[in-house]
């Protein structure tokens, strides 16, 4: 199926099983093209599972998935999404430069091209200096920041970042959060996943996931609303207390 | 398949491995070390060797009482365990034989034998001219060893047995190996370990590491499918393969004054097959393990059959024969026997082309098998 549609990312009944334990239950989503989409949920819930199908790292054990109209694996979308891993999935044995360029080569990006794209990614990352170290001699942070460097060096339509500021420092942080905004803007769509409650606040719109399903989706706003509470913890919490068969009501918790 | 993106994997290989200090050091160190320690310490003993005996001994008719063949007195005492014997009349298709492979060695008895040697031991101003020609493959240098050995052990025991001493003297008379020592023998052989040892395992340990930090998850994410990364990998290692090749026998050469009489073309060509063979062995095995520790217990399973199956250091002849058709299930068997005979004994593709073929086979098959491997990870 190709259409011209409005989705950029949308599934029906998607499953994923890994030796009989479901990971990802019946999930459906819809993230229109433009949004930034954030997906909230306790450690296993099965976030970065959803991320790596939607790539077409790992396939379905059952369900459909239609990234930017196309359906996957087949759609042959790859050169268009980019994909941060929840592991930073930077090269420690070479330098923040080689990582960049081989991160380009790979999408047929031209040399030049490729030195003026990274000039400008390794300023907003703000690891200019540190471009011919190892990558493996970084701290974490920076590591994450080197990662969201290689992610977006192609200038993909569609952002899967699997806890992008893990370890980033609050200041970067912000600029991380400018920056994302910025590219929407360009109509590019954002699915991210994170722990920080503070920073979903900025997303369009927010899934919380619990074993393998989503149990509630809106804006922020809308989600205090509805769960009666003034701050996202709480009002995942109070999902999370709804979605819950009686027997487990008495255990359970939220992480971060 | 697009070339530029199989390129930007092997290089992004290549400088991972140029940019580890440790690991550069260890492909070119680990080759020298082990030519060093092991050459001077390896010989083994010899079995079934096949040789070639042709008797034109006349006899010697003394003038009352039978004719006696002194050489049927010493072939009913050579050693069976360690020669296979093969009669035959003519010698020079006999040596034909040896030329192409089929027999180490051939024993020839010349017409005046066993007259020469009763002459001889009647009258000890008689000249010393009975003679044993042995025409052998010497390149394998234990194995001519125990060829003469085996002989000289049957003249002995011959003479003790007849009461005679008349002074046989076995010539040796070289088809291949001239002056080979064991150092000749043995490089070829630490040339296919060296390469086949160090590329499984970079293999391994990089691509459980490419597993478990997201690279792998990354690139497959990317338009780069899994023959392009397998075959990035290939490009980079067989070249590393050649490499290391070239640095080996250079300082073999230079500082083992090591003989090579062959095309060492075919011997690069040869050990970059089993380079690609290598690192398919070593992206299988990374399936199996979740961190590079894992992966260090394959080790033993990598190179135990190797050392002692593949005829590196000893050769295949003196491996116990229920376990030789094991050899032939272990790659660098092929590789060995390949370099050898290009090294040593000079042969072209003409005749080495088995090995070649048996090692391209293998290459495709776990090319394949690991292209597998890598898109099986995904469900
Ligand atoms: N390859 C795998 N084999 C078996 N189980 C797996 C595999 N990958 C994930 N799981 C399981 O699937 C569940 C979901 O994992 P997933 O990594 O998707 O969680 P997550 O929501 O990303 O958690 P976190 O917030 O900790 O990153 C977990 O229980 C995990 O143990
Ligand atoms: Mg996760």
């Amino acid at each position: 199926m190709e259409l011209e549609t409005e989705y950029a990312i949308q599934t029906s009944s998607l499953s994923k099983e890994f030796s009989g334990f479901k990971a990802v239950d019946n999930l459906n989503l819809s993230v229109k093209k433009g949004e930034i989409y954030g997906l909230l949920g306790p450690n296993g819930a099965g976030k970065t599972t959803l991320i790596k199908m939607l790539c077409s790292v790992i396939t379905p054990s059952a369900g459909k998935a239609h990234i930017l109209g196309k359906s996957i694996p087949d759609g042959n979308i790859s050169s268009q999404i980019g994909y941060m891993p929840q592991e930073t999935g930077v090269y420690l044995g070479l330098t923040v430069e080689q990582n960049l360029k081989f991160y380009g080569r790979i999408f047929g990006i031209e040399n030049d091209e490729i030195m003026k794209r990274e000039d400008k990614l390794l300023k907003f990352v703000d690891l200019v200096n540190w471009k011919h170290e190892m990558a493996e001699n970084l701290s974490g942070g920076m590591k994450h920041r080197l990662s969201l460097a290689c992610t977006l060096l192609h200038q993909p339509q569609l952002l899967f970042l699997d806890e992008p500021t893990v370890g980033v420092d609050p200041e970067l942080r912000v600029s991380f959060w400018d920056y994302f905004q910025d590219i929407l803007k360009q109509d590019t769509t954002i699915l991210i996943t994170t722990h920080y409650m503070d920073e979903a606040r900025h997303c369009d719109r927010i899934g919380f996931m619990q074993h393998g399903h989503l149990i509630a989706e809106d804006s922020p706003r809308v989600l205090m609303e509805k769960s009666g509470k003034d701050s996202l913890e709480d009002a995942f919490l109070e999902f999370s207390n709804r979605d819950k068969s009686p027997a487990e009501k008495s255990q359970g918790g939220v992480s971060q | 398949m697009k070339l530029y993106r199989i390129m930007a994997v092997s290089r992004r290989v290549f400088q991972d491995v140029v940019n580890d200090k440790r690991t550069l050091a260890m492909l070119f160190i680990a080759p020298i070390f082990a030519m060093t320690v092991f050459g001077l310490a390896f010989s083994g003993d010899v079995e079934d060797v096949n040789v070639i005996i042709v008797n034109q001994d006349q006899g010697f008719a003394p003038p009352m009482g039978n004719t006696t063949y002194l050489s049927k007195t010493i072939i009913s005492h050579l050693d069976t365990k360690v020669v296979n014997i093969k009669y035959m009349d003519n010698p020079t298709t006999a040596r034909q034989e040896v030329v192409d492979g089929k027999a180490y060695a051939l024993i020839l008895f010349p017409e005046n034998f066993t007259e020469n040697a009763v002459l001889k031991s009647r009258n000890s101003s008689y000249p010393d001219s009975a003679e044993i020609m042995i025409q052998g493959d010497d390149s394998i240098t234990n194995i001519k060893n125990a060829i003469l050995k085996t002989v000289s052990d049957a003249v002995s025991e011959t003479m003790t047995d007849e009461g005679i001493s008349p002074s046989l003297k076995i010539i040796s008379d070289p088809v291949y190996g001239e002056d080979a020592e064991f150092i000749d023998f043995f490089v070829p052989g630490i040339l296919a370990f060296v390469v086949f040892l160090l590329t499984t395992l970079l293999t391994l340990i990089t691509f459980v590491g490419e597993r478990s930090n997201g690279t792998l998850e990354r690139v497959l994410a990317s338009p780069v499918t899994e023959g392009e990364i397998v075959a990035g990998y290939a490009l980079t290692f067989g070249l590393l393969g050649m490499i290391q090749v070239a640095f080996l026998l250079l300082v073999a050469i230079v500082f083992f004054n090591i003989m090579i009489v062959g095309n060492v073309l075919l011997a690069f060509l040869t050990v970059a097959l089993l380079a690609l063979v290598s690192l398919s062995l070593g992206i299988l095995l990374s399936s199996m393990a979740k961190r590079p520790e894992q992966a260090i217990q394959f080790i033993p399973f990598v190179v135990l059959p190797t050392f002692l199956l593949s005829g590196i250091f000893w050769p295949i002849q003196a491996i116990p024969q229920w376990l030789r058709p094991l050899s032939y299930l272990v790659p660098p068997t092929y590789a060995v026997d390949a370099c050898r005979a290009v090294m040593l004994k000079g042969w072209g593709l003409d005749r080495i082309w088995p090995d070649i073929l048996i090692l391209l086979i293998f290459a495709v098959l776990f090319l394949a098998m690991a292209t597998w491997s890598l898109k099986r990870g995904k469900k």
